[in-house]
């Protein structure tokens, strides 16, 4: 589906991210992969599904928070005078907590991951997607973005911007063919959800319908969709994948 | 092809407009350079001369003669 196609995908050395990866990777895209940093195992990993897929797998590293690394990182995407056919930002932290319990700087900390770097690079990736004039930017949020409930002011609050800013670069990219939507996962059995509280965990599985955790690769089955030419009518829209809540 | 000829180029891409009309064009000064039609100037302006611009000089890209000026940072010499 996806054979000539270029697309970054970032957060790539693990969870949604990972899986997402070699989702794309299957479908035949090439992929510039990002992860935060090098390690053995990301490398042996690209390695490993560039050739059993037969793509080409260029990795990239950058602290998302990290405008200095970023931009060089964009730069070098530019200069391979590659065209980058779909972003998906991915990368993300999570947090949860009371907001009385919240420092502020925490709350920073949250946004400037999962909201301000995002901005940031989709600004610069879709300056490449305009001279192409097509291309699929995808937002992974979260239910907890649209969702809102108490221990969310810092986690949930930083994807409801985001899925915000998804429907204003929907209407401000589309003259340039360029479609943004957003994928709000529920709980998915990624680390991050280890991490969680389990008696919060158990409780938000049991309000699904399905009455269990989503899988990464159901997360990367609805980024394949809308990014392809099948969502080619689908902008501006945040698409849960949550079990039925 | 010289920078002067590129950069005319890259108005006459984004702008539909012929070359004569570049000299003295300002930003919403004619229906085509609207902030759609700015984002393609860019586009253009970065492909053609290998470079990426900051969103500051982006913003402030507000004419064709301000635009060369903002183009001698990145090295670009007229
Ligand atoms: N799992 C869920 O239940 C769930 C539900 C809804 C939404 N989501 C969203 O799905 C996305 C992926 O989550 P996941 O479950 O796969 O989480 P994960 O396993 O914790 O992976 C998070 C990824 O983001 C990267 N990352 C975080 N901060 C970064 C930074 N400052 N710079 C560069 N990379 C950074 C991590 O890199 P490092 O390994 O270097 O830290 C890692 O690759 C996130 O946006 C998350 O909010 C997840």
């Amino acid at each position: 589906m996806f054979k000539n196609k270029n697309i970054m995908i970032t957060g790539t050395n693990r969870g949604i991210g990972r899986t997402m990866l070699e989702a794309f990777a299957r479908e035949g895209a090439n992929i510039w992969a990002h992860a935060r940093k090098e390690t053995s195992e990301f490398t042996e990993n690209l390695k490993h599904v560039s050739e059993i897929n037969a793509v080409e797998i260029m990795p990239i590293f950058f602290d998302m928070t990290n405008s200095l690394e970023m931009k060089q990182a964009v730069k070098e995407i530019s200069d391979s005078k590659k065209t980058i056919d779909v972003l998906v930002n991915n990368a993300g932290i999570a947090h949860g907590g009371l907001f009385q319990m919240t420092s502020l700087e925490k709350m920073r900390d949250v946004f400037d991951v999962n909201y301000f770097s995002v901005l940031e690079l989709t600004q610069l990736i879709s300056r490449l997607m305009v001279r192409q004039k097509k291309g699929s930017i995808i937002n992974i949020a979260s239910i907890s973005g649209l969702d809102l409930k108490a221990g969310n002011c810092a986690y949930g609050t930083s994807k409801a911007a985001l899925i915000a800013a998804t429907k204003v670069l929907s209407y401000e990219l589309a003259p340039q063919g360029i479609r943004v939507n957003a994928i709000a996962p529920g709980l998915t059995d990624t680390n991050m959800t280890v991490l969680m509280e389990k008696k919060a965990g158990d409780a938000m599985v049991r309000e699904t319908a399905l009455n269990r955790l989503g899988l990464p690769e159901e997360i990367a089955q609805t980024a394949i969709f809308l990014a392809s030419d099948k969502a080619s009518f689908i902008t501006g829209q945040t698409l849960r994948v949550d079990g039925g809540m | 092809m010289t920078n002067i000829e590129k950069y005319i180029q890259s108005f006459t891409a984004a702008f539909d407009i012929e070359a004569e009309q570049c000299e003295g064009l300002e930003y919403q000064g004619i229906e085509t350079w609207d902030s759609v039609g700015h984002m393609g100037l860019i586009a253009e302006l970065e492909d053609v001369f290998d470079i990426m611009m900051d969103t500051d000089d982006i913003i402030d890209f507000s004419s064709f003669e301000k635009g060369k000026e903002i183009l001698g940072k990145y090295d670009v010499e007229f």
